[in-house]
This record gives C-alpha cells, sequence and structure tokens, in this order.
C-alpha cells in the first residue's frame, strides 16, 4: 500500500516541520510515507488567477507524483480541494488527464481526513497543556466539508484548553494572489481576524492550512503579537512527544 | 394626463410581437432549441414532498397565526362569532380615534351593522362603479375592513384578493387595516392558500392578490424598526369562530 | 445619479475602508441580517432540503426559458397585459419614454427594482422632463442624496440619521429632528401625494408566475402596493429570467426569499398583479405595461459556466455573508450590482472583457457567498471563471502575465522547482532581519504592509526528505490489522466504482 505524501509548495519551501510532524505521527501508525519528489504546486496561485495554462503545467507535476500512489495526504484543505474540486474543470478538456484527476480525487485527503476518516484515528495521544484556538480555513470547510475531524482530533489532546474562535467562519483574507492584488481590503480582513485571535488570550494559533496560517501569523507577528502559530500537524506531534518525554519513551 | 391611445396600443402590440420572435428565438437559440419547444417535464414542482404532510390542528393554526402576526407588530383578537365583531371594531375605532371607515362591499362586513355601533362615524362601502369617490373617501378614511379570503398560519398571513366590491386600495390606504378572518378560511401552509388562488379558472382570475403579514414596516433608518411607513400602520386580525 | 470615482474596485474601495462610519455601518446591518437568516432558517427546518428545491426549480425555468417566457407572454397578454422586449437597456428606457410621452405624463412615482437601476430609467424620465421618484425609503433617501445604493436590499445604510434628516429637511422646507419615526412620517405623507398625483406607477418584479401571467412583489412598506394600484398607468420591468413556473414554485421562494433577505418568515406584504384592472374594478391600473429585459443575461444561456447565474432570486444573502463586501460596502463595486452577486453579475452582462476591470478580483474565493445562496449559485466558482475568461481574452496586466509564466516555467518541473527555492534561500539574506522579511519594496509590498514573511529556511523539506524519512523509521510500528483491513477496503470500494 502506497501511501504519498503530498507536501505542497508554502509547507515544503517555508514550513518543514509540518512534513517532519507527518512522517513522524504517521510512522506510530505503521504508515511509511513515500515522497514523490516531481510535484510542486498544485496550482492553485495560477488557476485562481485565471492562468490556466500556467496551472496545468504546475498541476501536471501532482497528476504524475502520485500516478501510482494508493493514498495521498496534504497537510492542506486548499490544496485537497484544489485537487477535488477544481481538476476536473482544469483538465475539461484532455480525456487522458481527466480520468488521472479523478482516480487523484478518489484517493487524495487532507491530513485530518487521513486520520480520521481512513486509519480510524482519533486521539494520538498528545499532551498539550496550552490554551489553543483554531482557524477553520475557507476552502477546507466550503469545498471539502472538513468541520469534525480536525475537533474530534483536538478534543482528544489532553491538558489543552480549547477557546473557540469568535467569527471563526469569516475568511482571513488570504485568498493566495488576492492578498497581494487587492492588499488593502486583504489587510483589513487579516487585521479583522488577528483580532478575534488576540480576543480569545489563546497562547496558540492553530489550522490546517498554512496559506491562512502565514497571513495570520504574519499580521501578528507584525502587530508584535506572540501567539504562536502551528499547523495541527505540528501540535499533535509535539503533544506526542511531551506525552513520550514524560513517559520515559 | 392624455387618455389612453387604442391606435398607440395597437402599434405598440404589433411592433412587440416582431421582437417577441427574435427574444424568444434568441433563448432557445442560445439553449441549443430551434425554436420555442412543447411543454419541459417539470418534475419539481412546489415544496419539498415531505412538506405537503406538515399540518396544525385547528386551535394550532390560529394560535400559530395570531404568535406571527403579533411578532410582526399587527394586533391579533380571537372572537367567538361574527355577532361579537361589530363592538370589537367600535372599541378600536375608538381607540384610534377614527372619524370614518370604509369597508369592502360584501354582505358578511354589511351585516355588521357599523352604522349602530359607531353612529359617530361615516361609514361607507367600496363602490367599484365610482372608482374617484371611492379612492376619496379611502384615501380621507381612518379605518379598512376587509374579509380575508384565506389565511396561512404558519407566517401569519391573510390574503385578500381584489373584485368590483373589493378595492385593493381599502387594505392599503386607511392607517388602519382590521381584517375579518373566518376560521374555516385558515389553512396552514402557505402553499395550501395558493394552490387555492391558482385553481381561479383565467376569466375570473383577480387582478391584484395580496398577501398581507402584519403592518407596513422599514428599517431603512440606520436599521432603526418604524411601523406605518406607507401601508397601514396598524393592523388588526380578528378570527372569528 | 453620481457614481463614485474610478471603475476600479481597488481604488474605490481604498476610499471606503478609510470611511469609518461606512465600514461600521455596513458591519452592522451585514450582521443584523446574517443573524436574522441564520435564526430564520434554523426555526424553519431542513433549509438544505428547500435551497436545493428552490435550485431545482430555478434552474428548470432557466433551462426552459424559452418555453416558460413564452407561457407568461401568453398568460400575461391574454388579462390585458401589454408585453415588451428590451434586449439592451436602452431599449427598456425608450419605450417606457415612448408610453409616458404619448400619454403626456408628467410624474412617474416608482417602486423598488434594480433592474430599473440597470437601465438608468431614472435619468431617461428626467431627460425628457418628468418627474420619477422613488418610493421606497431607501431609494428615495439615495435618490434625494444623488448616490447610488451600497446594498441591494438596504439601499442607504451608508447615510447616518442626521444625513437623512438634513436631506429630508430640505424637502420638507423645515427642519426635521433625527428620529427615525418623525422623518419616516414626513416621507409618508410627501409620498402619499406623489401616489395620489403620479400618472404612472414604475415596478420592479421579484418573480413572473408562467401558469398566470402574474406579476409578484415583495416588500415591507407598502409602496410598491401604491404604486401598482393608485395611477392610471402601471410600467413594470422584468428581468426576463425572473420566472417560475407555477404558484406552487412560489410558495418555494416565499419560503426562501424572506428569510434570505432579512430573516423574515414573510414580508409584509406580497403581490400577484395578473393584468390591469378589471372593468368592474374600481381601482388598480387602467393600462399595464411588462417591459421584458434582456440587457446581458441571454448571454449566460447555453453556457455551463455561467448559466446557474440567472437562478438569482436577488435576496442579498450573499452580500451580507462576503467578508469583503462587508469591509468596503456596495459603492466600491462599479455598476448596480455589489457584492458577490455584482461582482459576478456586471461583466458577465457585459460581453467586453475591456470593460470588466478589476470587479471579479475583489474575492478571496472563500466560498462564503455560494453557501449563503438560497438557490446554490456557486459564485465563488463563477469568479475563478470570469478572470479565466479575461486571460484568455488577452485581457491581462503585463506584469502579471510576465508572473505566471515565470510560475509556469518554476512548477512545470521540480528541478526548477528546487533551483527557485535554492535561489530564494540565498538571495533572501540581504533581506531577512531577525528570521523575517519585512521589505516592502517590490511587488510583494503589498503583503508586507500588514505581514511580516518568515525566512525560508536553510533547507527545504524536500531537502532534509532523507533525514526526516530515516528519524520517522526510528518511530515506526507495525500497522494494526484493523487500520490495514480499512485502507484495503477503501482501495477496493474505488475498485468497484465506490467511495
Amino acid at each position: 500500500m502506497k501511501v504519498s505524501l503530498f507536501i505542497t509548495c508554502i509547507s515544503d519551501a517555508l514550513f518543514p516541520p509540518i512534513g517532519e510532524a507527518m512522517s513522524q505521527l504517521l510512522a506510530r501508525y505503521g504508515v511509511r510515507l513515500d515522497f514523490p519528489k516531481v510535484q510542486t504546486c498544485c496550482g492553485q496561485p495560477a488557476f485562481n488567477s485565471g492562468y490556466w495554462d500556467e496551472a496545468k503545467a504546475s498541476a501536471k507535476t501532482i497528476l504524475e507524483a502520485f500516478d501510482d500512489s494508493d493514498f495521498v495526504i496534504a497537510p492542506s484543505g486548499s490544496c485537497t480541494g484544489m485537487i477535488h474540486h477544481y481538476y476536473p474543470k482544469l483538465f475539461e478538456h484532455d480525456a487522458a488527464l481527466l480520468e488521472k484527476s479523478r482516480r487523484l480525487q478518489e484517493k487524495t485527503y487532507e491530513f485530518t481526513q487521513f486520520l480520521v476518516q481512513v486509519l480510524g484515528v482519533t486521539d494520538v495521544g498528545a499532551y498539550f497543556p496550552h490554551k489553543v484556538t483554531y482557524h477553520p480555513s475557507c476552502h477546507g470547510t466550503r469545498l471539502l466539508g472538513i468541520k469534525d475531524e480536525p475537533m474530534e482530533l483536538m478534543s482528544h489532546v489532553e491538558g489543552m484548553e480549547y477557546v473557540p474562535l469568535p467569527y471563526a467562519e469569516d475568511c482571513c483574507g488570504f485568498g493566495g494572489t488576492f492578498a497581494v492584488k487587492m492588499s488593502e481590503i486583504s489587510g483589513a480582513m487579516v487585521e479583522e481576524k488577528s483580532q478575534h485571535v488576540l480576543e480569545t488570550e489563546a497562547e496558540v494559533l492553530v489550522g490546517l492550512d498554512m496559506g491562512c496560517l502565514l497571513n495570520i501569523g504574519g499580521n501578528l507577528k507584525f502587530q508584535g503579537k506572540p501567539v504562536r502559530v502551528m499547523h495541527l500537524a505540528e501540535l499533535l506531534y509535539e503533544g506526542v512527544r511531551n506525552r513520550e518525554q514524560t513517559a520515559g519513551v | 394626463m392624455a387618455k389612453s391611445d387604442p391606435e398607440f396600443l395597437a402599434r405598440l402590440d404589433r411592433e412587440s410581437r416582431e421582437a417577441e420572435k427574435r427574444f424568444i428565438g434568441n433563448i432557445a437559440n442560445r439553449l441549443g432549441r430551434p425554436a420555442a419547444g412543447p411543454a419541459p417535464v417539470h418534475p419539481y414542482r412546489g415544496a419539498p414532498d415531505f412538506w405537503a404532510s406538515y399540518e396544525l390542528g385547528t386551535e394550532e393554526k390560529i394560535g400559530r397565526f395570531m404568535d406571527n402576526w403579533r411578532a410582526a407588530g399587527g394586533y391579533p383578537e380571537r372572537i367567538a362569532s361574527m355577532s361579537g365583531v361589530p363592538e370589537v371594531i367600535a372599541r378600536i375605532a375608538k381607540e384610534r380615534q377614527a372619524r370614518s371607515t370604509i369597508r369592502q362591499n360584501l354582505p358578511e362586513l354589511a351585516n355588521l351593522q357599523l352604522e349602530s355601533v359607531l353612529p359617530e362615524l361615516s361609514h361607507h362601502a367600496w363602490n367599484g362603479r365610482d372608482p374617484e369617490g371611492s379612492l376619496n373617501i379611502c384615501e380621507q378614511a381612518d379605518v379598512g375592513i376587509v374579509l380575508a379570503d384565506h389565511a396561512a398560519a404558519y407566517t401569519g398571513t391573510i390574503v385578500v384578493a381584489s373584485s368590483a366590491d373589493k378595492g385593493r386600495s381599502v387594505s392599503l390606504l386607511p392607517n388602519v387595516l382590521i381584517a375579518v378572518i373566518p376560521a374555516e378560511r385558515m389553512y396552514t401552509r402557505l402553499g395550501e392558500a395558493m394552490s387555492r388562488v391558482a385553481s381561479i379558472p383565467a376569466e375570473r382570475f383577480p387582478a391584484g392578490v395580496h398577501f398581507i403579514s402584519g403592518p407596513s414596516r422599514s428599517s431603512d433608518i440606520e436599521n432603526d424598526l418604524t411601523i406605518g411607513v406607507h401601508g397601514p400602520g396598524a393592523a388588526y386580525a380578528l378570527i372569528v369562530g | 445619479m453620481s457614481k463614485p470615482q474610478g471603475s476600479n474596485v481597488k481604488e474605490r474601495a481604498r476610499t471606503a475602508l478609510q470611511d469609518e462610519f461606512l465600514i461600521d455601518a455596513v458591519k452592522f446591518t451585514t450582521e443584523r441580517l446574517k443573524n436574522g437568516k441564520k435564526a430564520a432558517t434554523a426555526e424553519h427546518g431542513n433549509w438544505e432540503e428547500w435551497r436545493e428545491r428552490g435550485r431545482q426549480i430555478r434552474a428548470h425555468t432557466v433551462a426552459h426559458l424559452d418555453y416558460y417566457l413564452s407561457r407568461f407572454i401568453e398568460n400575461a397578454r391574454a388579462q390585458g397585459v401589454h408585453v415588451h422586449f428590451a434586449p439592451e437597456g436602452k431599449d427598456a428606457a425608450r419605450i417606457a419614454m415612448d408610453i409616458a410621452k404619448h400619454r403626456g405624463a408628467k410624474s412617474v412615482v416608482k417602486s423598488k427594482s434594480m433592474v430599473s437601476e440597470e437601465v438608468h430609467i431614472n435619468e431617461a424620465f428626467e431627460q425628457i422632463g418628468i418627474e420619477s421618484i422613488e418610493s421606497d425609503l431607501g431609494e428615495y433617501i439615495i435618490q434625494l442624496a444623488n448616490e447610488p445604493p451600497s446594498h441591494i436590499i438596504i439601499p442607504a445604510i451608508h447615510k447616518n440619521r442626521r444625513q437623512i434628516a438634513e436631506l429630508l429637511s430640505k424637502e420638507a422646507g423645515e427642519t426635521l429632528p433625527p428620529e427615525t419615526q418623525v422623518l419616516a412620517g414626513f416621507a409618508r405623507r410627501k409620498l402619499r401625494d406623489k401616489f395620489l398625483e403620479a400618472d404612472i406607477g414604475l415596478t420592479g418584479c421579484n418573480f413572473g408566475i408562467a401558469e398566470t401571467g402574474t406579476v409578484v412583489i415583495f416588500e415591507n412598506e407598502g409602496n410598491a402596493r401604491m404604486v401598482s394600484t393608485v395611477p392610471k398607468i402601471q410600467i413594470t420591468l422584468m428581468g426576463m429570467e425572473r420566472l417560475i413556473p407555477t404558484w406552487d414554485d412560489l410558495e418555494v421562494m416565499a419560503t426562501l426569499l424572506p428569510r434570505s433577505a432579512t430573516g423574515q418568515k414573510m414580508t409584509m406584504y406580497m403581490s400577484g398583479i395578473t393584468g390591469p384592472k378589471r372593468t368592474e374594478d374600481g381601482d388598480g391600473p387602467e393600462e399595464m405595461h411588462v417591459i421584458i429585459v434582456d440587457n446581458g443575461r441571454s448571454l449566460q444561456l447555453g453556457d455551463p459556466d455561467f448559466q446557474e447565474l440567472l437562478n438569482c432570486i436577488r435576496c442579498g444573502a450573499c452580500l451580507n455573508a462576503c467578508p469583503v463586501y462587508r469591509h468596503i460596502g456596495g459603492h466600491s463595486y462599479p455598476g448596480t450590482y455589489s457584492g458577490p452577486i455584482g461582482a459576478v453579475l456586471t461583466p458577465a452582462l457585459n460581453k467586453n472583457a475591456e470593460e470588466w476591470h478589476d470587479i471579479a478580483n475583489a474575492s478571496s474565493l472563500c466560498g462564503a457567498c455560494y453557501e449563503a445562496c438560497p438557490v446554490k449559485i456557486p459564485l465563488h466558482d463563477m469568479l475563478v471563471y470570469l478572470r479565466n475568461r479575461k486571460v484568455e481574452r488577452g485581457v491581462t496586466a503585463p506584469g502579471e502575465k510576465m508572473a505566471m509564466r515565470g510560475f509556469k516555467m518554476l512548477m512545470g518541473s521540480h528541478a526548477w522547482f528546487e533551483r527557485a527555492v535554492k535561489a530564494g534561500q540565498l538571495g533572501q539574506k540581504l533581506l531577512v532581519r531577525g528570521g523575517v522579511i519585512k521589505s516592502r519594496i517590490g511587488p510583494l509590498g503589498g503583503w508586507t504592509a500588514y505581514r511580516h514573511i518568515p525566512a525560508l529556511p536553510k533547507k527545504s523539506f524536500r531537502e532534509q526528505w532523507t533525514k526526516v524519512t530515516a528519524e520517522a523509521e526510528t518511530s515506526f510500528k507495525p500497522m494494526t490489522d484493523e487500520m490495514k483491513s480499512r485502507m484495503e477496503k477503501i482501495v477496493q470500494s474505488r475498485a468497484k466504482g465506490g467511495h
């Protein structure tokens, strides 16, 4: 059974600890991740801006990379959503690639979906004694319907104090190139989101998408606020290590 | 304003029929058809299937209607029989310091004999043959009285259709609206009332069918709710029976 | 009617973002309406089923618009309606002027109609010296202010009480206090005279019912009833797609529209007007005209990407759900319609992509509009399709085109991607301070104006893969049989066509 990692361009270049966390967590369940280096980017930045030829060039590396995988896991609702929701559109006029993308769709999961739906894991045995709030990314929630999985995983983290984020479902203003093209509007949106995060007085902001977290985290840093921003995979892995250390493993 | 010109209208109608061919032709063409086709199969008609079985009992219906009418800012009342209606109307008229009333020209409303119970007021009945006079009376009247054709409990709505005896202005121009609703005309769902309307044959179909669910209102000024903007500001629903 | 400066959303939004009252008002209003919708739909229950039914009815009607429009026209004519066709907006104005001029009309009183704004009917009347007064309180206010609406349902939310009092005081010829009841009371008295005097009543149309040729109008104030009862002539403007087959279908629309727009179970008035007054009726218009308007709507037909756009019932729920709209308000959108529906409709109705400007870019594609839409229009997808159409027609910013070419090269092969990351790791040394990049120069200036960018780590994830995978091996535990069987079952069900 080939379980492959679709690391996503952002996490590849900017956040290696996320891939590491996924590897480590999954190893404990007997999953050896495969990493086909042919992969670059799902193509979303170009696709969302309307440049579909350019998006296809990028997306083809993804189709190729995971052609013979049985499962593909990505630490991103938005990249997974791109495959599920928009690849059929992108490859509409190319029958062979369309078929490849259909098969890819069937086997690609966002990370928490994989843990909960495929492995049936809801308690990774983590200990994370901090006050945490969660931002549910738009694409993951609205395109993929990811609502319960992260909540279930977080509910079993021992020692964690969960504070709901006010207006959680409001977009953080990332939207990929939107943040650069409509910077003032995006800026207003991320400032509002940061404000809500700060209202919770949480030590940690956790999420499933590094695009959003790069955005919100970047603004919090800009404001000089010491909120720690983590991907849920990182949080769970750190929690597992905490538990293992106290157990003297 | 100049009088209606049949020749002008006939010309417009001719031009319209020409334009229609092109207009509909364009639509059919874009939808991949040569011309407007036969009736399509209409599988999704009306409310979702489970909705048809939503039924309330008589008392529940009336209670629900009254809750909704009240929540919308209207005044609902329950009266045992038509004989109790005149004194309620009299009370309302006095509360509202009314000087005149206008009612639909219906026997049920004539039988209320408001002239006896409110002699100090002037009472009028809508007269379809005197449009200008009736409009003026409506404009001056403080209270408009209608007999609801139908009512729907789920939304707190009454249905008032127009006719020679039932001017639309009666439920629109005076600031106080009194709707008399025989309890047996109360449905649960809005769709039931709509079905009744839809079943009227074309040659008798009313020009105006009005679904009224409370007093006139607006929140256009700083989201601040105000009642009685153009239509009646005081809406009474008298459920009888 | 004056329009805000600039045809770009970006420029207009800049102004809006600085107007604190406007932003507070937009936030307050959209929140109120959004919460109203949430409560009303929860109370009603089974909202997803009703939404799906709404979508089915509207999509079916649009897919057979030739048939249903023909039925509507036939049945309306049978009841005495004069039906007219406006392939373009200016045709609608021309026909209305024709009717008005021929009767020597001096004044028009109108109720709310987005189509009337789209075809600029008030300006057309004014040009030939006919007074055209808005009677909906919000529309009346912005007419006096000579401004366009900032929200589809509540057009004057950008105006505060004092501003409204000033406007109405000028009309009144006396100072009115900034109290809602007083101001509304003045509008009622003033407009009552207009209703009684006007030669023509102009209305919009929420739905045309094909089976009886009925025009259905939803409202709360009663002004649409006035406009369609008192004046001798009625002109109704109807977008050609605003049809439903039967009165049964109206129940679905009456369930979806008020709840989605304002959170009401029903609007105070819903009127079904079928033809002018009957001979024996004492009131109602003697003459009734319905002008059916295309103005770019038919462009969506037969286009699988945009045909569903015509499902729209103009409830405004997408405006209330949109985080972008909430921050910039209705005036930031050029054209008649604002919010997500406006961002799609304004370009979609216009076949010249050069005139679209940046309106389809005013979205982070969060999908809240689709989630809110009672007839399930995938506006978030349509915005991407519009962006693609622009690119295909060569309407792009040159800098962006080049950047995308660069993207294609760098992401087209992993070798180039890896080179690019390496180049970034080396090149950033000039910009990195304390682990972050704050520099505002260059194309990323828009980003760094609000955020710090973390420095690229010395090694990317893939550069560390060998190490990562070796370390993960030390934590490896064999997979349980249960998990193995779960995974196998999933793979098998795929082969069978399941999952």
